[in-house]
């Protein structure tokens, strides 16, 4: 039950947090696109909840349920959280680097420029936050799944 | 860890969408929460609505599908099923109401822009996600 909360909360976390970045991205001025980004703090007191909670409750549940050291399935969950958190904490500086130029641009008229849509439409920093997405719904996978 | 020896596609389809659709929920609860106090923020009313509408219903219907899926195909027939199916489909059909009347009052939120339009979407997006908290308990702590 705690495991699944965490686990709630980490992907609700992220999907809230999704929807501002993906509206960011759609915005026109910099003030909204720096007010989005902000929101997206918000959301990060849910996704920490969620990922220290997967991982201590998930090891909780491992030792008390007498799943043998050598579950492939778990090592596999552990891999991708990892992978999850790494890719989360990339995509997350290219969304601050994008909201400081936002807020700048903001302060100073709130037209957009050319280093601001750069940023925003960068496919090597959405792609990290997309990637850890899909990296969270692997673990869910492999959670219902329980392969090997 | 979720229940093993249950079929995985149906339960990922509801685990997943319920996730969603709680992510949408909480986004529609934050945008509104902060229009309390920015009400002149156009992109909020507009994003409140996007995340029940664009994220929300489908997620919904996957959580939806998914639950009824699972239901007949492990042979649950309505007789003497236990509590938290009972809490799940209570949380599902009520919530579903819920759900409408949110989306409904974040579409008059973002054409009218009213102040109080804002705050009963963040009054209705509480609820649902409380009643979607105690479904997920309920559920994955298989209350009765």
């Amino acid at each position: 039950m705690f495991h699944m909360t965490a686990a709630f909360l980490l992907v609700a976390g992220s999907v809230a947090a999704g929807v501002f970045n993906t509206l960011a991205i759609r915005a026109e001025r910099p003030s909204d696109i720096a007010y989005l980004l902000r929101l997206v703090r918000v959301t990060l007191p849910f996704i920490f909840v969620g990922v220290a909670g997967t991982l201590i409750f998930g090891l909780w549940l491992w030792h008390e349920q007498d799943l043998a050291f050598g579950e492939l399935w778990i090592w596999l969950s552990l891999v991708l959280w990892v992978i999850t958190n790494a890719l989360g904490g990339m995509g997350g500086k290219h969304q601050e680097r994008a909201r400081e130029v936002a807020e700048r641009l903001a302060a100073s008229g709130d037209a957009s420029n050319d280093e601001l849509r750069a940023i925003l439409r960068d496919p090597k920093g959405n792609a990290m936050s997309w990637l850890a997405g899909a990296a969270t719904i692997g673990i869910l996978v492999l959670m219902i799944w329980k392969p090997g | 860890m979720l229940a093993a020896g249950r079929p995985f596609f149906p339960l990922f389809l509801h685990v997943f969408g319920a996730m969603v659709l709680t992510g949408a929920v909480l986004a529609a609860l934050i945008v509104s929460a902060a229009a309390w106090r920015r009400n002149d923020v156009v992109l909020l009313r507009r994003a409140g609505f996007w995340a029940l509408g664009v994220v929300g219903v489908p997620a919904y219907v996957a959580m939806r599908v998914g639950a009824q899926w699972i239901y007949s195909q492990e042979g649950f027939s309505g007789d003497a099923d236990p509590t938290w199916l009972g809490i799940g489909f209570a949380a599902a059909d009520i919530g579903l109401l819920v759900l409408l009347i949110t989306i409904g009052v974040a579409y008059w939120w973002r054409r009218s822009g009213k102040p109080l339009a804002g705050h009963i979407v963040a009054g209705l997006s509480t609820v649902y996600l409380l009643m979607l908290a105690v479904a997920w308990l309920a559920m994955s702590g298989k209350w009765g």
